[in-house]
């Protein structure tokens, strides 16, 4: 994935007078994962959101860069892939059908969900709203890899998952970074993760 | 860069999966289908039983009964449609979509559901309101046309309105506030051109007119709705 890279510089969001981030910066290479870590509140998913491009930051500037052009934030939100605790699934559908509609959303290939599902071991036919917080945990994964993402987004990517689950999601997280991507893990506590970037700590 | 071709059929296929997407939630939970059906028929039933063929003379009929069955659509509508928006964000499918959904191709998809929608409420509603009342319709085509028109521009308004309000709070107070300068024109139109089609008169310019808030509302949406929908 030759010509990737994320630097944030300088981030500050407040909600209303309590200022969640102030000057917050970094920067992810290729291959590299960054970890956030940082107490409850300190802002962590607030960062992850700001670099999704879902939540503008009141200052400073998030530079993600593909095949050397810089993508603005509509373009980041349609790249990245994105793990994390407030990401819910239609509860109607089954989990098939839930990446199904997201892969015609993305543009991805439906086999492409259908390995991921196999490799993550999760039944395509239970519906969404059935599925255990562990193999909610599991959707996330696949729904943020579907479309071969160059940076993964990931907030408290290894939550409610079992020892099979994790073995898993870490071994989908270091295909990708072995294939160049990069990533930002947000953890109130330290993680493995490789090969890292410096760490980040928050609050 | 794709040639322009691809990047509209991808934009289709994105649309056209919301649509199908919508439907296939609505056959399953049934709400909206509930709330429109239930909130329509009892007001039908009211309507019916206060000004039927036995309270409401032709004279008075004609230009009561118009307005009486554009009040049960349009409220009707306000009580299902704008669930569309509001229940991405209260189930957080929102964040999702968001990050996966082209913003045009995504409302395009959700107004298409709104719109088959207020057609399948019109289909049961207006055959069940003229026989209630015995209301004669002299130029049924000039009434069809009138309620797919009036249909859509609800259907189009109403999407819109629930997509600036899913994320405020007071949503219902909004949405009327929303809805009033809105909707108003629209349902003065319809109201006007129900009426020349119970009385068997021409349109008038009514209906280019109604054509063009349907064009302008959905040309106004398309431009809005990334601004409201995105941070």
């Amino acid at each position: 994935m030759p010509g990737t890279s994320l630097r944030f510089t300088g981030l500050r969001r407040r909600f209303g007078r309590l200022a969640v981030l102030e000057g917050v910066s970094g920067a992810v290479a290729e291959g590299e994962a960054l970890l956030v870590t940082g107490p409850n509140g300190s802002g962590k998913s607030t960062l992850l959101r700001c670099l999704a491009g879902l939540l503008a930051p009141d200052a400073g500037t998030v530079e993600l860069t593909e095949e050397g052009r810089l993508l603005d934030p509509a373009g980041r939100r349609r790249s990245v892939g994105y793990v994390a605790p407030d990401l819910a699934f239609y509860e109607e559908l089954t989990a098939g059908e839930n990446l199904a509609f997201f892969s015609r959303l993305r543009g991805a290939p439906p086999a492409r969900g259908q390995d991921l599902l196999a490799r993550l071991g999760l039944p395509a036919e239970r519906q969404a709203g059935a599925l255990s917080s562990g193999m909610r945990q599991r959707l996330r994964w696949v729904w943020a890899l579907l479309h071969r993402p160059r940076l993964l987004l990931l907030d408290e990517p290894f939550q409610n998952l079992d020892a099979g689950g994790e073995a898993a999601a870490r071994a989908l997280l270091a295909e990708h970074l072995a294939a160049g991507g990069l990533a930002v893990v947000a953890n109130p506590s330290p993680l493995e993760l490789g090969r890292a970037a410096p760490n980040l700590a928050l609050g | 860069m794709p040639p322009p071709t691809s990047r509209s059929a991808d934009w289709l296929a994105e649309a056209g999966a919301v649509f199908v997407k919508e439907w296939r939630c609505e056959l399953r939970t049934r709400y909206a289908l509930n709330t429109l059906a239930l909130f329509a028929f009892t007001t039908l039933v009211v309507a019916s039983a206060g000004l039927g063929p036995l309270g409401a003379s032709a004279a008075v009929g004609t230009p009561v009964l118009p307005v009486l069955l554009w009040l049960i659509l349009l409220f009707a509508a306000a009580a299902g449609l704008p669930r569309s928006f509001v229940q991405e964000e209260e189930t957080h499918t929102a964040t999702a979509l968001r990050l996966a959904a082209t913003p045009s191709a995504l409302f395009c998809g959700k107004l298409a559901y709104g719109a088959t929608l207020m057609v399948a409420l019109e289909a049961l509603v207006a055959p069940l309101f003229l026989a209630m009342m015995q209301l004669d319709v002299a130029a049924p085509g000039l009434f069809v046309a009138t309620l797919l028109g009036g249909g859509y521009g609800l259907a189009a308004a109403n999407t819109l309105i629930a997509a600036m309000i899913a994320q405020a709070r007071g949503r219902s107070t909004l949405f009327a506030v929303l809805a009033f300068p809105v909707t108003l024109p629209l349902l003065l139109l319809v109201v006007e051109l129900t009426r020349n089609a119970v009385a068997g008169e021409p349109s008038g310019g009514a209906l280019t007119q109604l054509l063009l808030y349907d064009a302008t509302v959905t040309v106004a949406s398309l431009m809005l709705f990334p601004v409201v929908w995105n941070p």
